[in-house]
């Protein structure tokens, strides 16, 4: 069967349902990895497979399977159906799902350069050149770990409500950890470029140049760096700060299904609640929004995995929560559409509310008008420790590369600035954004089983009033 | 069909060659607010194959298992091969062929016909006894899996499992989490972890906003399995290559207090993660990583053993050596005996998103959730919230003074290595909160 007709056929096969949706998804996977400049795997991969979910009388089954004959077809359906039907007698709160206009589509990603083009040969010559400019930058790095992957994926999707979606999505990743030593000293970087575009997109990031640059600033950190101040003091973050607080700590507390507790047992619930939509989270300037339609992000999709058209939703509108990311059993619980937030990230899981691309939306300020107004304070362009509780309240970031800010001016390195800090009080204490807005790739985790989905994070540089420092390890 | 790849890589000049046919049956229910949320079910077979054509490694996972498929795949990897360039120390897999030993314990066929939503609401009731919410998950499994390589080993293995977690809520801020894991039915025991995880919840009431410290730590052992799953982990010879790893250049070094004996029992009768055969078709085997606090050995499959003059310790991983049952090894005393012990300090339940500064030095934090209750002359007398652990591993398990006599299998979203453990004090544990 071609990848149409097992999703069509498996639709037909679950006819008896109230509700039924099949997700047909095959990938083709290419990744490289080098450890110290030696090529440690090389894999090549092409995945394939079915998810069936359906809704009988309020409760939902879903069955996934990469067995794809019709007769495994058809038995994955009736376990589905099975599921569902067998525990519609003990479901206490039924499924509903949002009523939506059924999505009719076939799109794709362009690519200038497409990735079927790119040889074998050129992504590992790509991946020794960059670890040549590493050791180029006159620093002792004695662990190197970069890892090129490239996949190339197709859906199929189809429901009961007569929603037709057929989409295409090349992306392209690369990660690198970097440790640097000196005088018994070491400082590790881990990063990640990501877009869904076709080779041009690796060309456009000038790796080898970066990661050297990188590199030399890792010497720097080490043979210079100061202890950082404590105290009261401004804190300027770069784009790569602010994209994972935007994330961490306005996306994931805003995504409906942790509100309704669905994720209680894994991810956790989230400290906002639907009380507090149209009540004051941050300063007048902070305005965040999650966009899945970001041409070549990451996490780009035009619609989810329920069939919903994609459209940018503002999460924090002049400092005010404005709305949640919904799929359409939490939009029906909040009686409002969907706003196309469900996303699996393989064929074998379940569609949940998930982010796309979040980020602090552009503000009026160059970054030299950010720190001019500094008395004493701290910039963090990067960081290394990163976390955050499971309501999302309490969050934490250590600075890799940070400098002191003095009298408008950056000064010397400091070493590991800790912003600690609860996520209302981080928000309101922003009081002037830049203008450039950057956006880095991640992964991220959420579901059971795990599903790490490709999303982008980001914003401009922004800056927060009268932060305390304290003392940390 | 492993038999049939490993010969067609052979014939397109594979020098090694690791096929396994993995196949998983696996139900799930999970449920929220005290009702079902949905149910799903996975019927999945994949192809695993590892190719070396002389020190050019490559590798590939098939969903479509057909004769014509795994020879375009070979193909595929054999061109790939050409563009790769040799990993000079590499050492080839392991020569075979392998006798292996029936390990008790891991089937279970009851697991697979047992009513799934009963022993769901069976958990759930006994969490409601005390808590008003209960959210979680609960999986049956049957997985097999044959490997054939061109060393001449070609084994198989099936298991079974069921595990369930459930995090119980008494209200906002008052929650408590429990597990219960097994290869076998009798052994699970839903009712026990329901009525544990409320039981926290309910000693958890109202919690107040923590205070930075240095304090005396009783970790139950679902938190302190994170810690000890990645001490583990962090014994690969690959991570320990890669940066990835603060044991780098310490074997026979002190890394713990000598109350600390961690090791891999891969093939310990009845463990949660028991597999009879590595990834390369050697035995299992019980490997002892730390031993009285000192580093015995890192993790070796065939090729990283060849590089430190060892023999392998049988946990390929073909690229990344890793344990299967992490066993951190109980003490003398018991849980209650530990705790009547302490003056001050904090029993920590549960934790969650830890993350380093720097693997190389094993700077981290991490986030205690569930009930974190305040001790006071061996009685818990209240509970906090909103605090950090911001530590150093290494300089964590120095602090370790006692490790309980009973340990318990955890493995569920935040642990995916299973670790069996004791409950775990530590002294002087370093603990943040926000600063505003």
């Amino acid at each position: 069967m071609v990848a149409g007709g097992i999703a069509e056929f498996a639709l037909k096969a679950a006819a008896k349902a109230d509700y039924a949706e099949a997700r047909f998804e095959s990938a083709r996977v290419n990744e490289f990895t080098l450890k110290n400049g030696v090529l440690e795997v090389s894999e090549s991969s092409e995945t394939q497979g079915l998810c069936v979910r359906v809704i009988v009388k309020g409760a939902q089954g879903s069955a996934f399977t990469n067995l794809l004959g019709k007769p495994s077809v058809k038995a994955a359906v009736s376990r589905a159906l099975k599921l569902a039907k067998q525990s519609a007698k003990i479901v206490k709160d039924p499924v509903e799902l949002s009523v939506e206009k059924p999505g009719k589509a076939d799109y794709s990603v362009a690519q200038r350069i497409p990735l079927a083009d790119v040889s074998s040969d050129l992504k590992i010559r790509e991946l020794i050149n960059i670890d040549r400019a590493l050791l180029s930058a006159g620093v002792k790095l004695p662990a190197r770990f970069l890892t090129l992957r490239d996949e190339t994926k197709e859906k199929y999707y189809v429901n009961s409500d007569g929603s037709n979606i057929r989409s295409k999505i090349p992306r392209v990743l690369f990660d690198y950890m970097l440790t640097a030593a000196a005088d018994g000293k070491t400082v590790q970087r881990m990063f990640s470029f990501g877009a869904s575009a076709g080779w041009e997109a690796f060309k456009k990031w000038s790796l080898a140049e970066k990661l050297a640059e990188e590199a030399g600033m890792l010497g720097k950190i080490l043979a210079t760096a100061q202890p950082c101040p404590s105290g009261e003091l401004d804190v300027v973050l770069s784009p790569e700060l602010v994209g994972i607080a935007s994330h961490e700590s306005v996306g994931h507390p805003y995504e409906a299904d942790r509100i309704l507790g669905r994720e209680a047992a894994q991810a956790g619930e989230s400290f906002v609640t639907r009380e507090l939509l149209g009540t004051k989270i941050g300063s007048d300037v902070v305005n965040v929004v999650d966009d899945p339609r970001l041409p070549g992000s990451y996490g780009y999709y035009l619609y989810d995995d329920e069939g919903v058209k994609a459209n940018r939703r503002y999460l924090i509108k002049n400092g005010i929560i404005t709305s949640f990311l919904q799929n359409r059993w939490s939009a029906s619980r909040f009686g409002i559409p969907s706003n196309g937030s469900a996303r699996a990230n393989n064929w074998d899981a379940e569609p949940i509310v998930r982010m796309a691309n979040t980020y602090v939306m552009a503000g009026d300020h160059s970054t030299e008008e950010l720190l001019r107004d500094v008395k004493k304070g701290i910039y963090i362009k990067s960081y290394m420790e990163w976390n955050i509780d499971d309501k999302r309240f309490n969050q934490r970031y250590t600075g890799l590369e940070a400098y002191l800010i003095e009298n408008g001016e950056l000064k010397h390195l400091v070493r590991n600035p800790v912003l600690e800090i609860t996520t209302p009080v981080f928000w309101s204490s922003v009081d002037a954004v830049g203008k450039n807005v950057e956006y880095v790739a991640g992964n991220c985790g959420k579901g059971e089983p795990m599903q790490g989905i490709p999303v982008w994070f980001g914003g401009p540089h922004i800056r927060l009033r009268k932060i305390k420092f304290g003392e940390h390890v | 069909m492993i038999i049939y790849a490993i010969k067609k890589a052979e014939k397109l000049g594979a020098t090694d060659a690791v096929a396994q046919l993995a196949k998983e049956r696996r139900s799930q229910i999970r449920f929220a607010n005290n009702t079902m949320t949905t149910l799903q079910n996975w019927d999945v077979e994949k192809l695993e194959l590892f190719l070396s054509f002389n020190k050019r490694i490559v590798s590939t996972s098939l969903d479509i298992i057909t004769k014509k498929s795994i020879d375009a795949a070979i193909a595929n990897l054999a061109k790939l091969a050409k563009s790769a360039k040799p990993k000079e120390d590499f050492g080839g897999i392991a020569a075979g062929p392998f006798k292996y030993k029936k390990i008790a314990g891991g089937y279970d066929k009851k697991i697979l016909n047992c009513d799934l939503a009963d022993k769901v609401e069976a958990a759930m009731n006994s969490a409601l006894k005390k808590a008003q919410k209960t959210a979680g998950v609960l999986y049956a499994a049957e997985d097999s899996v044959e490997l054939a390589t061109s060393g001449g080993a070609h084994a198989s293995d099936k298991g079974t499992s069921i595990e369930l977690s459930l995090r119980a809520f008494c209200a906002k801020d008052e929650s408590g989490h429990a597990l219960s894991c097994s290869r076998s039915l009798n052994d699970f025991n839903p009712e026990a972890a329901g009525s544990k995880a409320a039981l926290l919840a309910s000693l958890a009431k109202g919690p107040v906003e923590g205070t930075p410290s240095k304090c005396d730590v009783l970790f139950d052992p679902m938190a302190f399995a994170d810690l000890a799953g990645l001490t583990a982990s962090f014994a690969s010879a690959f991570y320990v290559e890669s940066g990835f790893s603060f044991l780098a250049d310490k074997l026979g070094k002190s890394v713990a207090s000598p109350a600390v004996s961690i090791t891999d029992a891969s093939d310990m009768a009845g463990g949660f993660g028991t597999e009879s055969f590595d990834d390369e078709g050697v035995p299992t085997q019980t490997t002892e990583i730390v031993k009285k606090g000192v580093l015995n050995t890192y993790l070796h499959n065939t090729s990283t053993a060849k590089k430190y003059f060892v023999k392998t310790t049988a946990n390929a991983g073909l690229i990344n050596p890793s344990p299967r049952n992490v066993v951190l090894q109980p003490g003398s005393r018991s849980k209650d005996e530990i705790l009547s012990g302490i003056k001050n300090g904090l029993y920590i339940t549960n934790v969650w998103y830890t993350r380093f500064q720097n693997y190389r030095t094993s700077d981290f934090s991490t986030i205690p959730r569930d009930a974190i209750l305040v001790i006071k002359d061996g009685e818990f007398v209240g509970s906090v919230k909103n605090v950090r652990i911001t530590e150093n591993l290494e300089a964590l398990l120095k602090k370790i003074t006692a490790v309980s006599n009973r340990p318990e299998w955890v493995h569920w979203w935040e642990v995916q290595t299973p670790v069996y453990l004791p409950y775990v004090l530590a002294e002087k544990v370093n603990i943040t909160k926000p600063t505003m």
